[in-house]
């Protein structure tokens, strides 16, 4: 809860305009701070991050590193329709489109889903635009710096993972690739 | 015949020795406070950092030990010197290079008249703990460090750069100025001890008043030690009075300065504000005097002793001074990152207005307290 001081914007009296009484109350604050701080560190509000991590705010608001997320067997939900890469502003999403050769009705696949994270904007657009539901930004993991190009360049095999509780059961195709995952396999 | 070579020596060892021992002196001084200045940029990082509720700079590392952002000045300066070293085309390029220079080299040069010590006697040679031990001792800190004018204004004319040339007008007005009220402010701490000696100064500091109370210069001049303060922070040109560089808004005169140019600028001011330390401390603090310590040892005023070592004593001295230093400097980074900054013509007005006639003042009352008492 934020504390809000209401300030009393009167004339400064004479001894406040003389400004030495005014220098000392000003270095008080700033030296309770500075010796609490020094003997007793646990009030700095710094977090060390990559160490030290603190369960971030707002889920629901929150972007985070991209996943692309797998059905019950494995297999990426991802459909291959460009959706994504077509809403990308900032043109970082390259996908490679091949066609499942055993009979399976969604007859699409990624071959190859790459993102550029260091040209990403981590604006969202590709999870609003996905139709399958399949890439998400809900990792909680924040892309920090790295040290040459192709460490912030992630491939299908970055990419594709599933956090607990998963797999989700939405999207068209999902639904028909588990039906013929029940049924047409077995034959 | 011509006189051999150890012969000459021989015939002038009292100047070899005393040439011998000024250049260790100055050697010692040189890297204390190169070191120490060093430590203050770490140190103005750390404090504000603590001031703030932040932990401040702990990620530079050597074999993974950071050991609390102690390599980080190291790490600023390597990282200062492979910048890439760049002139304006239009510029001067001679008094360019020789701005940065001149802006360092006062503030180093001040240190050859602050006392860090009384004596010390090795071997039956007595070496005073002073670089060099001027009758005119602040005479000499005033015209040295108004020098440093000259850095800061040929910084802004030889960068051809229409702001730096602002900001080193600036600069040049508010030195110039402050000069004037420094000078002012040890008028009284002159007239009180009668010697513009530094050494003589720290050394009349050691005698008692009505018979208990050290005659330190914040027990005989208090309000020129609050002036002083003032005074010194402005020349030193840093927050209070930093329009000159203005770091989050207005531009200063090194605007065209980079790498090692830039860093023996922001260095200079480093050194500048253990000077004010060393300054403040040996003029109103007691220099290297400890309460009640004489040459043999403690002595209070209630009739106890404690003899003392000559060379524990002389390490006293020195620690003394040193701890008075670091001190004020930490005060200093405190005011620093305490108040705001004034507006120009505020920072006129205090001047003229408010120190110069405070100051005069200040050297009519102790004028007539001198008068007065005998």
């Amino acid at each position: 809860m934020i504390k809000i001081k209401k300030v009393d914007n009167r004339p400064l009296t004479l001894l406040e305009r003389l400004y030495f009484t005014e220098v000392a109350a000003g270095m008080l604050v700033t030296l309770k701070h500075f010796f609490r701080n020094l003997f007793k560190p646990s009030n700095i509000v710094t977090v060390s991050y990559p160490e030290e991590r603190i369960p971030l705010p707002g889920n629901a608001r929150l972007r985070t590193r991209h996943r692309l997320k797998l059905r019950a067997d494995g297999t990426p939900k991802c459909v291959a329709c460009y959706m994504c890469q077509t809403a990308c502003p900032a043109y970082c999403i390259d996908i490679t489109a091949g066609e499942y050769s055993d009979g399976n009705p969604v007859e699409k696949y990624p071959v190859g889903f790459d993102i550029d994270l260091s040209r990403c904007v981590m604006c969202g657009m590709c999870v609003e635009a996905c139709p399958e539901d399949a890439i998400a930004m809900d990792t909680g993991e924040i892309p920090g710096g790295a040290l040459n190009r192709d460490d912030m360049f992630m491939t299908k095999r970055d990419l594709l993972r599933n956090l607990p509780g998963e797999p989700s059961l939405l999207g068209a195709s999902n639904r028909l690739h588990n039906e013929w995952d029940r049924k047409g396999k077995k034959k | 015949m011509t006189p051999s070579v150890p012969d000459f020596m021989l015939a002038h060892m009292d100047l070899l020795v005393f040439l011998g021992v000024s250049f260790l002196k100055a050697c010692v001084v040189f890297g204390a406070v190169m070191g120490f200045a060093a430590l203050l940029t770490l140190a103005e990082r750390k404090v504000s950092a603590l001031m703030q509720d932040r932990i401040g700079p702990n990620r530079a590392s050597v074999f993974g030990f950071a050991l609390g952002g102690l390599f980080h000045p190291a790490a600023d300066g390597i990282k200062l010197m492979l910048k890439e070293d760049f002139v304006p085309k239009w510029g001067d390029k001679v008094l360019f290079t020789l701005a940065p220079l001149f802006a360092l080299f006062p503030v180093l040069l001040l240190f050859a008249a602050l006392p860090f010590g009384n004596y010390i006697d090795i071997a039956g040679l007595r070496i005073d703990l002073q670089i060099a031990d001027f009758n005119l001792g602040i005479l000499f800190i005033l015209a040295v460090s108004s020098l440093a004018i000259y850095g800061a204004f040929l910084s802004g004319w030889a960068s051809r750069n229409n702001f730096a040339l602002l900001g080193s007008l600036r600069a040049a007005a508010q030195m110039i100025s402050y000069e004037v009220a420094l000078g002012l402010t040890l008028v009284g701490v002159l007239m009180v001890y009668g010697s513009a000696s530094l050494q003589d100064i720290a050394r009349a500091q050691g005698e008692l008043l009505f018979g208990w109370l050290p005659a330190w210069g914040i027990v005989c001049q208090p309000f020129a030690f609050l002036l002083f303060l003032a005074a010194a922070q402005a020349e030193n040109k840093r927050t209070p009075f930093d329009v000159v560089e203005g770091e989050s808004e207005i531009i200063g005169y090194f605007l065209e300065y980079s790498s090692m140019r830039f860093a023996s600028f922001m260095f200079s001011e480093f050194v500048e504000m253990i000077v004010i330390s060393m300054l403040a401390a040996t003029l109103f603090f007691g220099g290297w005097q400890v309460p009640y310590l004489q040459q043999s040892g403690f002595v209070f005023p209630w009739d106890a002793e404690i003899p003392l070592n000559h060379y524990l004593v002389v390490l006293l001295q020195v620690g003394s001074i040193t701890v008075k230093t670091v001190f004020f400097s930490w005060l200093l980074l405190v005011i620093r990152w305490t108040l705001p900054r004034f507006r120009f013509d505020q920072v006129m007005t205090l001047c003229w207005k408010g120190l110069l006639p405070l100051a005069l003042l200040n050297i009519l009352a102790t004028g007539v307290a001198i008068w007065w008492l005998g």
